[in-house]
């Protein structure tokens, strides 16, 4: 068996280094965009209780006289300390994509297994089930929206008891236009990966007593459903930013708050800057989350080892 | 041989679309025989044991397991199942689940035993067969004629009745096969039902209590081995007998 590790070269020494400082800078500058988001959002539910509501964690005035005091970032000092005062909007604004995009997702994936499932193994189904995935894969996002919002007006159907969650009813229409449509996209993926299982897992369930449904539950999906994680990530990746499509039926989203702020300024390069890095940073939580997720449940022999 | 038709296989005829390819096979066991399938490539041997626990239907015909009528439609297939173990030319061990995993399934989620004594039992079944150091191994991580052992405990541990081998060595490396004929002959001592399509004819010539000759869905000639391989009375068993032994 594989015996005596081999002494690290040189090289490899400093691209290992070189890889664990890019790595410490990734996650420290995560730790800060995260903490951030998470002080400032309950600083807010708090009423206040660090910085008044509406104010920036950090005053501009100070981060404008510290900057202006280093040479060399000096002229940018007015800038940051602009960024900084609208900094309270944005984490404001990233709460309602985060939670519009978490919520779609979830709720999307127990949607999308069963529209999956039937896609594979149903015979009536399986047309129901293609008919609601091309319908929501194949119309505008936006024009979906506009039909839950403008067209069916969703938002005044929202129960009492769910009205005062968020400020506005707008948000729960767009949590249910993002799931339906979410949805039909997982599901793709979903039955891609389940139609990738072999026939003979099926089989020896079948053989042993299981029913073709309990065969489903125990043994296809949990292969199918690891096998989805890389291209499902995509889905999650895609949700965070088409959720900014949220602003045009007014749902005071990141990119809502953005561009009201732009448009009361005028600095749109620099507000679409900061809320562009903004989105990057979900992004990259996403997927990094993803990452974790795949090896946490990685199982020898299945999915990426699985080509010979 | 006590003639209790522990399974009576009578007049099964199957057919895939218009092409026949079972043709009136009949053959009978007793509980604790051991029958062997043998035929060239594409003659129903797969097919005749899949019509056994249902993975297949037989249009026509009867199959009597303990005086049960297996073809009914009435019966709960997964009742039967319960009762007919299976194992697989390709092992079709469940990728996901380690091997106490592939062994406990059955018994946790169709015979409704509790996590614990599932788990007890896959372990007793995995010793069984010699895996007692494997427990927690993949499938992926074990070798060809250990995953075969994981399939026949997975069969094993639902205490099954009659026992169902198809080609259970054919995808077996030449030095792996006989650790899995090993436990087969150890099942075959503890007096299992067993029903075994297999090439491995001096297996066969030990452990059979009767040959069945499959050509051409038909059934050409069946008897117990000395005969079969002795004094076959038909041409194409003979044939058929020394091919197969050309390969050896
Ligand atoms: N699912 C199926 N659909 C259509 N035809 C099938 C199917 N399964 C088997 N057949 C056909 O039925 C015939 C018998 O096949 P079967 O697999 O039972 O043969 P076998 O004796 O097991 O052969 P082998 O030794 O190659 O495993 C073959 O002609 C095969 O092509
Ligand atoms: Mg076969």
């Amino acid at each position: 068996m594989a015996g005596a590790t081999r002494p690290a070269t040189v090289r490899e020494r400093v691209a290992d280094s070189d890889r664990s400082v890019g790595r410490l800078l990734l996650v420290a500058a995560g730790a800060l965009f995260w903490g951030w988001l998470v002080v400032s959002w309950v600083n807010r539910w708090l009423g206040g209780v660090l910085v008044p509501v509406g104010d920036p964690l950090v005053p501009p005035g100070a981060v404008e006289a510290t900057l202006a005091a280093i040479p060399g970032i000096a002229a940018y000092a007015a800038d940051a300390a602009f960024v900084v005062e609208l900094s309270p909007e944005i984490a404001r604004g990233t709460w309602l994509t985060v939670v519009i995009t978490a919520a779609s997702l979830v709720v999307g994936f127990f949607i999308a297994v069963p529209l999956a499932v039937t896609r594979v193994y149903g015979r009536f189904s399986a047309w129901v089930s293609l008919a609601y995935t091309e319908l929501l894969r194949g119309t505008p996002l936006l024009a979906q929206l506009f039909v839950l919002h403008y067209g069916l007006n969703l938002g005044s159907y929202v129960p009492d008891t769910l009205s005062g969650v968020f400020a506005r009813n707008v948000v729960w229409v767009a949590i249910v236009g993002f799931t339906l449509n979410g949805a039909a996209y997982q599901a793709e993926y979903i039955r891609g990966a389940i139609e990738s299982v072999e026939e003979g897992q099926i089989t020896a369930g079948r053989a042993i007593g299981l029913s073709k449904l309990e065969t489903i539950y125990y043994v296809v999906l949990p292969q199918g459903l690891r096998y989805a994680i890389p291209s499902w990530t995509n889905e999650f990746v895609y949700l965070i930013k088409y959720s900014s499509l949220a602003a045009f039926i007014t749902v005071p989203e990141l990119y809502y708050r953005a561009d009201q702020i732009a448009s009361e300024t005028f600095r749109y390069t620099l507000i679409f800057i900061v809320t562009g890095v903004t989105y990057l940073a979900l992004v990259l939580t996403a997927s990094k989350l993803m990452e974790r997720v795949e090896s946490r449940v990685s199982i020898p022999g299945l999915g990426v080892d699985r080509e010979r | 041989m006590s003639d209790d038709g522990f399974l009576r296989v009578a007049d099964v005829s199957k057919w895939y679309g218009d092409e026949q390819v079972l043709h009136d096979v009949s053959f009978e066991m007793d509980r604790g025989d051991v029958t062997v399938l043998i035929g060239p490539s594409g003659s129903g041997k797969s097919t005749m044991l899949r019509c056994v626990n249902r993975l297949a239907e037989a249009q026509e015909g009867s199959i009597l397991l303990d005086g049960e009528e297996v073809l009914s439609p009435d019966l709960d297939v997964n009742d039967l199942r319960r009762e007919v173990g299976m194992v697989f030319q390709g092992f079709n061990l469940f990728a996901h689940l380690t091997a106490v995993g592939n062994v406990a399934l059955g018994p946790r989620r169709v015979l409704g035993l509790s996590e614990a004594a599932a788990r007890e039992r896959a372990e007793a079944q995995l010793e069984r067969v010699g895996l007692g150091d494997q427990f927690d191994s993949y499938p992926a991580e074990l070798s060809g004629g250990q995953q075969q052992r994981v399939g026949i405990a997975r069969a094993l541990a639902m205490e099954p009745k009659l026992l169902l081998f198809d080609e259970p060595t054919s995808a077996l490396d030449p030095e792996l096969i006989g650790e899995v004929l090993e436990v087969m002959h150890g099942l075959v001592d503890e007096g299992m039902t067993m029903l075994v399509v297999t090439h491995e004819m001096s297996f066969a010539r030990e452990v059979a209590d009767e040959i069945v000759f499959l050509d051409d869905g038909r059934v050409v000639e069946r008897g117990p081995p000395d005969q079969l391989f002795e004094r076959p009375e038909r041409e194409r068993t003979g044939r058929f007998l020394e091919r197969i032994a050309s390969h050896d």
